[in-house]
């Protein structure tokens, strides 16, 4: 099972709402066998989740956790749309 | 359901605000008024933001104010203002806000309910367009109850 993780600073508000509109977008483009979580930057680690999507001010503070995809905007469904297929693409997720 | 924490009360207009600072004093005062976070709070909020905590900035001149529980919450709850013209959070060009949420969440579980609603009333296009748009809480309202229903 692949795992997406959405993270913000305190794991409290973007980040659930980042988690919500990843599983939104799963279910819309049609992708099944991804995991969808949400936590604040202090407690993840590299390897705690194939993708990590994080609001672009805190993208270098997490770029040490491996695959990291960075939001223009935390409410953007398109623009998350858009980086979820091609996270999905990259983890050999789809075509 | 967001109406629980978003009412009359909560649901602050202000114009030509001096900056940011004067922004987060005016959103939070109801939440202290009402004994859901202390004075503590407010500068936790004040302080995150000025140490570069400008992540708070979701998108769309929207901005969702918080601070950890720990940091002076008593229950959860949550206010919003809007603002004109925008300020600038934290004096950076690159983040102008007219709409603050602030978010008091007693725990990291007894919040989610309402986070998840004003995600999805805040990423559909026409209902946030709808809500930055208003002018006062009966409207302000009016465009959160529609958003309860999708």
């Amino acid at each position: 099972m692949t795992k997406f993780l959405a993270v913000c600073s305190t794991g409290l508000g973007s980040s659930f709402m980042v988690h919500m509109n990843i599983e939104k977008v799963l279910k819309e483009l049609e992708i099944s066998g991804v995991t969808v979580d949400h936590a604040d930057l202090g407690s993840v680690a590299n390897g705690d989740a194939d993708a990590i999507f994080v609001g672009r001010d805190i993208a270098d503070a997490a770029s040490h956790l491996g695959d990291v995809v960075a939001l223009d905007s935390i409410i953007d469904l398109a623009e998350l749309r858009d980086k979820v297929a091609a996270t999905a693409k990259r983890h050999g997720l789809t075509d | 359901m967001l109406t629980t924490h978003l009412n009359e009360e909560t649901l602050l207009f202000a114009e030509n605000l001096g900056g940011w600072r004067d922004a987060i004093e005016l959103v939070s005062a109801p939440l202290l008024d009402s004994g859901s976070i202390s004075r503590g709070y407010v500068d936790a909020m004040l302080e995150s933001i000025a140490d570069g905590g400008t992540y708070i900035d979701l998108g769309y001149g929207i901005a969702l104010a918080h601070a950890r529980p720990e940091r002076g919450v008593i229950e959860t709850g949550l206010s919003a203002l809007w603002v004109r013209p925008e300020v600038l959070l934290n004096d950076e060009p690159e983040h102008p806000i007219s709409f603050f949420v602030c978010l008091a969440a007693a725990d990291s579980t007894s919040h989610l309910e309402t986070m998840a609603e004003l995600g999805v009333l805040l990423s559909d296009d026409e209902t946030r367009d709808a809500l930055l748009a208003a002018t006062n809480a009966a409207d302000a309202l009016a465009v959160l109850t529609s958003g309860e229903s999708k």
